[in-house]
């Protein structure tokens, strides 16, 4: 952490804190921009790659019936896990929070609990 | 390369990145706009053809009008304004900085949209600006990748930028259109959605068909649409461009030709026929063609009275033999 990280930066940093995490990144899920990223950016994914995959998914449960209550997608490879969060604004075009974790230090179901709740953080 | 010998924008703002120029530069042409630099980064960009974080901030109700403009009397000096806003609870350092940041990219995309005139340096304006600052050739490669990535789906930015989307055959006719809110851009409550805000299900455009049971009347089943994709083509009125519908609801403006694109590959809407004359965006007054223009002829008719110096009005009734009123 820099002597002039950013706010943002600062809140992405403590997210590294969260165990096997090993990279994340803050997306805007309309554009794909990468408004800042932490750990390793490549584990914690492309950002237009990770819009488009959270808008095709939600596009396929939307078909399926569900309607706006997918709050999160995890991605598992042998290795890695990748989730993406939606992260809540109080107003503005929707966010994604994106995680690469390392599988073998990660426990989903804990990952998953321990990131969603610190999600409202990251905005603060 | 330094600035005085730069060829084009993006090169003259390396250029001033590596003399850590701070200072305004200014960028003639349609849209234009002005470039405000901090150390050699970009801090803000205010163009005609997008919103800035003003907008961004405002025209949403992030912030409230009052709130705002007492805390531009509080700090009067705008540069400090964003350290002020945060320190007062206002907002988030960090969402600040996000609201910032988009506005700097879609503003440097807004004036990528067609070739920039002349330009020329300045001092420092004070201005609400992104801490620290994007990097301008990050800015250039988000441009770059935006455009591209609109080519991708068969459009040309610069085209969709001054077309005036309208809604298309039933939707247009049947009060799912521009008239469903007290202000024209809300309604649409025939269409399946999002009403919160939250859950990746606001993240996409339209998902999927009507279930099963079907649309009434063997129409076509209406989609699936999030709260920003109606509230969106609740302003589609044939008449507003892209950068209208993004100044109208504080949303950056290649947001919503991301989303106006959508709209239009689910058969929801269609880009008018016309665009806005010229590279200008829509900022000239409407001027119908029968009317007259502010710089044509006088209508024909009845001559206007003629003026006299050193009479007035009523002295010409009197001698008339008119009665005063």
């Amino acid at each position: 952490m820099g002597e002039n990280a950013t706010a943002l930066q600062i809140s992405l940093d403590r997210l590294l804190d969260a165990p096997g995490v090993t990279g994340v990144a803050l997306i805007d899920a309309v554009t794909g921009l990468v408004y800042g990223a932490a750990g390793d950016v490549s584990e914690a994914g492309d950002g237009p790659e990770s819009s488009e995959l959270a808008a095709l998914i939600a596009e396929r449960l939307g078909a399926a019936g569900a309607e706006g209550e997918l709050e999160s997608v995890v991605l598992t490879s042998r290795r890695r896990h990748q989730m993406l969060f939606s992260v809540v604004r109080p107003a503005g075009d929707p966010l994604l929070l994106a995680a690469g974790l390392d599988r073998e230090r990660a426990n989903v179901a804990l990952a998953l609990r321990g990131l969603g709740d610190r999600i409202t953080e990251v905005l603060a | 390369m330094s600035a005085a010998t730069a060829r084009n924008v993006p090169a003259l703002l390396q250029a001033l990145r590596e003399e850590e120029f701070t200072g305004t530069v200014r960028v003639s042409g349609s849209p234009g706009g002005t470039i405000h630099l901090r150390d050699g980064l970009v801090g803000a960009i205010e163009t005609p053809g997008a919103p800035n974080a003003t907008s961004a901030l405002l025209t949403p109700g992030r912030i409230d009008d009052e709130t705002w403009l007492t805390a531009c009397a509080s700090e009067p000096d705008a540069d400090r304004l964003g350290a002020h806003l945060v320190s007062a609870g206002l907002i988030g350092a960090a969402e600040l900085e996000i609201v910032c940041t988009a506005t700097v990219f879609d503003g440097a995309f807004a004036m990528a949209l067609s070739p920039p005139g002349s330009w020329e340096t300045g001092a420092r304006e004070p201005t609400l600006v992104a801490a620290p600052g994007v990097e301008p050739r990050a800015l250039t490669e988000e441009a770059t990748r935006r455009m591209g990535l609109l080519a991708r789906v068969g459009v040309m930015a610069g085209e969709l930028a001054r077309a005036r989307p309208e809604l298309a055959g039933e939707w247009s006719s049947d009060g799912a259109g521009a008239s469903g809110g007290p202000d024209g851009m809300g309604g649409l409550s025939g269409f399946r959605g999002s009403s919160g805000s939250d859950g990746l299900g606001e993240l996409v455009g339209a998902v999927g068909a009507r279930a099963a049971s079907g649309a009434p009347g063997g129409r076509r089943p209406e989609p699936w649409l999030s709260g920003r994709h109606r509230e969106l083509l609740g302003g589609v009125n044939g008449r507003r461009t892209p950068r209208d519908l993004a100044f109208a609801q504080g949303r950056g403006l290649y947001a919503v030709m991301l989303d106006l694109s959508r709209l239009e590959a689910l058969g929801l809407i269609r880009w008018g026929a016309g665009t806005a004359g010229g590279d200008r965006p829509s900022t000239a007054p409407r001027v119908t063609p029968k009317s007259p223009t502010a710089t044509g002829p006088a209508p024909a008719g009845a001559p206007l009275p003629k003026r006299r110096p050193g009479r007035s009005p009523a002295w010409d009734r009197r001698e008339r033999g008119e009665k005063g009123g």
